[in-house]
C-alpha cells in the first residue's frame, strides 16, 4: 500500500518537474530571433526618445497639434493604451469570478498587458504636455471638480490594483522559482527570494492569500469600469459635437473589452509559437477567446449604432456636419475602413468557426487593434477641427492635423515600450501560471511544497 | 503609404506650379503701369506707409515685408518684384488676384503710394535721413480728463518737436486699445493733448494706464511714456458667484455631495488595496512561522 502511494507520489511529482521545466522554457531559452525582437523594440523607443528630447527642446511646435487641434495623435494613444488595459480586469476577474475555468492560463497575459498598457498611457499623458516640469501643479492646484482630476486618481488606481493582482497569484510560482532558478544571476535570485515574501504554502498562507485575490478581483471590476468611463467624460462632459454624448462611457468601456481581448490574442499567439506552449494554450482556447472577442465586438457595434445612428437621424446641424464629416466628409476613408476591417468584417467572419483557429483569429486580432487606434484618433481629432466661434487671421494649415514625424516616432515608441515590458516580463516569470497549472492537473499542494 | 506620398508630392508640385504660372500671367496694361507716383518720399509719408503696411499688408507678408508672415506669400523685397513700376505695384494693390485683395476700397490713394515708396525705402534705406532719438514727457488734467504729450529734444535746452504723430493707447488686459484721432500731431510748442474716453472701466480702484508711442515715424526712433490716473469706473468683481460651493468653484469651494461621493469612493478602494497590501506583510510573518 505504501509503495503504491509512494510510486503515485513520483509519478505526480515527476509530471510536476516536466511542467516547470516546460512553463521556465522561455525564460531559460533566449533564442536569436527574441534578442533581434529586443534589439528591434529598443531601437524603436530610442528614436521615440530622441524624438522626445527634440520636444523637450523645441516645445510642442515639433507637433502638428496647434490652436484648433490641441489633441492629437498623443491623446489617441492615451484612450487607446487605457482601453488595452481594461481587458485585465475582463480576463482576470469578470471571467474569473463568474467561474469560466479556461481563461485560467490567460490570465497572467491579460494583467501584463494592461499593466504595460498603463505604463504606456501614464507616460504618453505625460509626452502630451508642452511643460512636462508643471506636472505637480495637477496635485498642487487641481480642482476635485475637474474630470482630468479624477481621470489620474482612477488611473493610478486601477495601474496599482493591476500590479498587485498581477503579483499576488504569483507569488507561489516566484517560491517554485527560487528553488529551480538556482542557475540564474545573483540579482535575479535575489529579486526571487524577496518576491516569494518566504512562502511556504501553508494553509494559512493559503488563506491570505486566496482572500487577498478575490478581494481585488471584485474591487478591480468597479474600478475597471470607471477609468474607462472617466477617460470617456473628458470628451463627453463637454459640448462639443460628436462627445456631447451620454452613452460615451459604456461605448468606450465596450471599444476597450473588444480591443483588449484582441490585443491578448495576438500575444497569446506569439508566446504559443514562440515557446512552443501548444499543450497548455490549446486551440480551444483560441476558439473560446473567438467567441469572447465576437460577444464584445457585438456589444461594440451595437453602441457604435446607437452613438452614429441617432444623432444621423435627427441631424442637429453641428451633430450632422460632424457625421457627415465622418461618413461622407474628410475623414470618411478612415472611417469606413476602421468599422469595416476593424470590426464588422471581423465579427462576420469570427461567427465561423475555421477563423477561430490560432491563426486565422490573431491576422483579425492584428486588424481589429489596428482599427481601434485609429477609431480612438476619430474620436479625438474630427470634432476638435471644427471651430465654432468665429474665427480669423489665423494660419489655414490649423484647419487640418497631420501628425508628424515626431508624434509618429515617439507613438511607436510607446506602442514599443508596451510590447518591451511584456517581453522582459515573460523573461523573467512564468507567463503561464504553473502552480495552477499544476493543481488542475490534480498535483496537490503537498507535493508543489516539498 | 509611398504611392500615397508619392503622388501627393506631384499633385503638390503641379498646384505650386499653376500658383506660379498664374502669378506670372497678372498683366497689368502699360497705360496702368506707366503711372507716375505722384508722392515723394519724405518721412511724413514714410510714416503713413509704414503706419499701412502694419495695418493692411504685415499680417500676410510678414514684418520685414519677405513673404515670410501668417501664410507663405510673395517677398515685397525680392528683385523681382522691386523690378516692376510703381504703377505696376499700385494696379495690384488696388484689384487684388486670388489670396491677395483689392485695396480699392479699404485704403486711400496716397496711402497705397506711400506703402509703394515704404517698400523702395526698405530695400535702400539711404533714401530718408537717419532717424534721432526724443524724449516724450506725459501730463495729465484731472479736471478736464486731458492727457498731453510734450516731445522735446534729448538735450538741456528742451527744443519743442513739432509735428510729430503720437499714437495713444489705454493698457487693457490682454492688449493696447487706441484712442485720440488717427493722427495727433504735436503743435509748434511740442505738445498734443486728446481727451480720456467715457465708460472706461479700470482696475478695482478705478486706476488705468495711458500709454504714448512714437513709433513707426521715420525722423525719430521709437520711445514710449505711460501715465497712471484714477479716471476709470472701478471693476467690480463677480466674485459672488464664486463665493459659495459649486461646480465652477475653485479647489477650496468643491460641491459636498462631490467631496462626499468622491472622498467616499477614493477611500473605499484605497481602504481594501492598503488591506490587500497589510495581508502581503502577513503572508510573510506565516512563512516565518512555519520555519521555525
Amino acid at each position: 500500500m505504501t509503495d503504491l502511494y509512494r510510486k503515485e507520489e513520483q509519478v505526480k511529482k515527476e509530471q510536476l518537474q516536466e511542467i516547470i521545466t516546460d512553463l521556465t522554457r522561455p525564460m531559460n531559452n533566449t533564442g536569436k530571433s527574441f534578442k533581434i525582437w529586443i534589439g528591434f523594440l529598443l531601437i524603436l523607443i530610442c528614436a521615440g526618445g530622441i524624438m522626445y528630447f527634440r520636444q523637450l527642446v523645441n516645445g510642442l511646435a515639433v507637433t502638428d497639434m496647434r490652436d484648433i487641434a490641441s489633441w492629437g495623435l498623443y491623446i489617441s494613444a492615451f484612450v487607446f493604451f487605457v482601453a488595452v488595459s481594461l481587458v485585465g480586469s475582463l480576463i482576470s476577474a469578470i471571467l474569473t469570478l463568474s467561474g469560466i475555468k479556461w481563461a485560467t492560463p490567460l490570465t497572467r497575459i491579460a494583467e501584463i498587458v494592461a499593466v504595460a498598457g498603463l505604463f504606456s498611457a501614464l507616460a504618453i499623458i505625460v509626452i502630451d504636455m508642452g511643460r512636462p516640469d508643471r506636472l505637480l501643479n495637477i496635485f498642487v492646484y487641481g480642482r476635485l471638480q475637474s474630470p482630468i482630476v479624477w481621470d489620474i486618481i482612477v488611473v493610478n488606481t486601477y495601474l496599482v490594483i493591476s500590479l498587485l493582482l498581477l503579483y499576488l497569484p504569483l507569488i507561489p510560482d516566484i517560491a517554485l522559482l527560487r528553488k529551480n532558478m538556482g542557475h540564474k544571476p545573483k540579482w535575479q535570485q535575489k529579486m526571487y527570494k524577496i518576491l516569494s515574501l518566504g512562502w511556504q504554502g501553508t494553509q494559512d498562507q493559503f488563506k491570505l492569500l486566496n482572500l487577498s485575490i478575490t478581494a481585488l478581483m471584485i474591487l478591480i471590476v468597479p474600478v475597471a469600469l470607471s477609468i474607462h468611463t472617466v477617460t470617456s467624460w473628458l470628451f463627453a462632459s463637454t459640448l462639443r459635437p460628436g462627445w456631447d454624448s451620454t452613452i460615451f462611457g459604456p461605448y468606450f468601456v465596450a471599444g476597450a473589452f473588444m480591443v483588449g481581448t484582441a490585443a491578448v490574442v495576438i500575444v497569446m499567439y506569439f508566446i504559443r509559437s514562440q515557446f512552443k506552449f501548444k499543450e497548455y494554450i490549446t486551440d480551444y482556447h483560441f476558439n473560446m477567446m473567438g467567441k469572447l472577442l465576437v460577444l464584445t465586438s457585438l456589444l461594440y457595434l451595437y453602441f457604435n449604432i446607437n452613438e452614429y445612428m441617432v444623432p444621423a437621424y435627427k441631424m442637429k446641424p453641428l451633430e450632422g456636419e460632424h457625421i457627415l464629416g465622418l461618413f461622407t466628409g474628410d475623414f470618411s476613408l478612415m472611417f469606413w475602413l476602421v468599422q469595416i476591417l476593424g470590426m464588422i468584417l471581423p465579427i462576420i467572419l469570427m461567427i465561423f468557426k475555421p477563423f477561430r483557429k490560432a491563426k486565422p483569429i490573431m491576422i483579425i486580432s492584428v486588424f481589429i487593434v489596428i482599427g481601434a487606434f485609429f477609431k480612438r484618433f476619430l474620436i479625438v481629432v474630427p470634432t476638435l477641427l471644427h471651430t465654432y466661434l468665429p474665427v480669423q487671421n489665423y494660419p489655414e494649415s490649423y484647419q487640418h492635423y497631420n501628425p508628424t514625424l515626431a508624434e509618429c516616432t515617439i507613438t511607436a515608441g510607446s506602442v514599443a515600450a508596451v510590447a518591451l515590458v511584456i517581453s522582459l516580463f515573460i523573461k523573467l516569470f512564468p507567463i503561464i501560471p504553473i502552480w495552477e497549472t499544476a493543481h488542475e492537473k490534480g498535483i496537490s499542494n503537498e507535493t508543489i511544497n516539498n | 503609404m509611398a504611392k500615397l506620398k508619392i503622388s501627393l508630392s506631384i499633385i503638390l508640385v503641379i498646384f505650386s506650379l499653376g500658383v506660379f504660372s498664374q502669378s506670372a500671367q497678372w498683366m497689368v496694361s502699360s497705360d496702368n503701369a506707366k503711372k507716375p507716383n505722384p508722392l515723394e518720399i519724405n518721412p511724413k509719408n514714410m510714416a503713413v506707409g509704414k503706419n499701412t503696411f502694419s495695418k493692411s499688408c504685415k499680417a500676410c507678408h510678414g514684418i520685414n515685408a519677405d513673404g515670410k508672415g501668417r501664410i507663405q506669400s510673395p517677398s515685397l523685397i525680392s528683385e523681382t518684384f522691386q523690378k516692376q513700376t510703381d504703377g505696376v505695384i499700385f494696379y495690384k494693390i488696388t484689384t487684388g488676384k486670388d489670396k491677395m485683395p483689392s485695396f480699392k476700397a479699404k485704403l486711400k490713394e496716397e496711402e497705397i503710394w506711400s506703402v509703394i515708396n515704404y517698400l523702395r525705402v526698405l530695400v535702400n534705406p539711404s533714401a530718408v535721413p537717419p532717424a534721432v532719438d526724443v524724449k516724450l514727457e506725459l501730463s495729465a488734467d484731472d479736471g478736464q480728463k486731458s492727457i498731453t504729450a510734450f516731445v522735446h529734444s534729448l538735450d538741456s535746452t528742451k527744443q519743442p518737436i513739432q509735428d510729430v504723430d503720437i499714437h495713444f493707447y489705454l493698457k487693457r488686459d490682454f492688449g493696447l486699445m487706441r484712442i485720440g484721432e488717427p493722427a495727433n500731431n504735436t503743435k509748434a510748442d511740442g505738445k498734443v493733448t486728446v481727451n480720456f474716453p467715457e465708460n472706461i472701466i479700470g482696475d478695482l480702484d478705478g486706476k488705468v494706464t495711458v500709454i504714448a508711442k512714437v513709433e513707426n515715424n521715420f525722423l525719430y526712433n521709437d520711445t514710449e511714456s505711460a501715465i497712471g490716473r484714477k479716471w476709470g469706473t472701478a471693476l467690480v468683481s463677480g466674485d459672488e458667484k464664486f463665493n459659495h460651493r459649486a461646480l465652477w468653484g475653485g479647489r477650496d469651494k468643491s460641491p459636498l455631495w462631490l467631496l462626499f461621493m468622491a472622498n467616499g469612493i477614493i477611500f473605499g478602494v484605497w481602504a481594501v488595496i492598503i488591506y490587500v497590501i497589510y495581508n502581503i506583510f502577513r503572508i510573510k510573518k506565516a512563512g516565518k512561522i512555519f520555519i521555525k
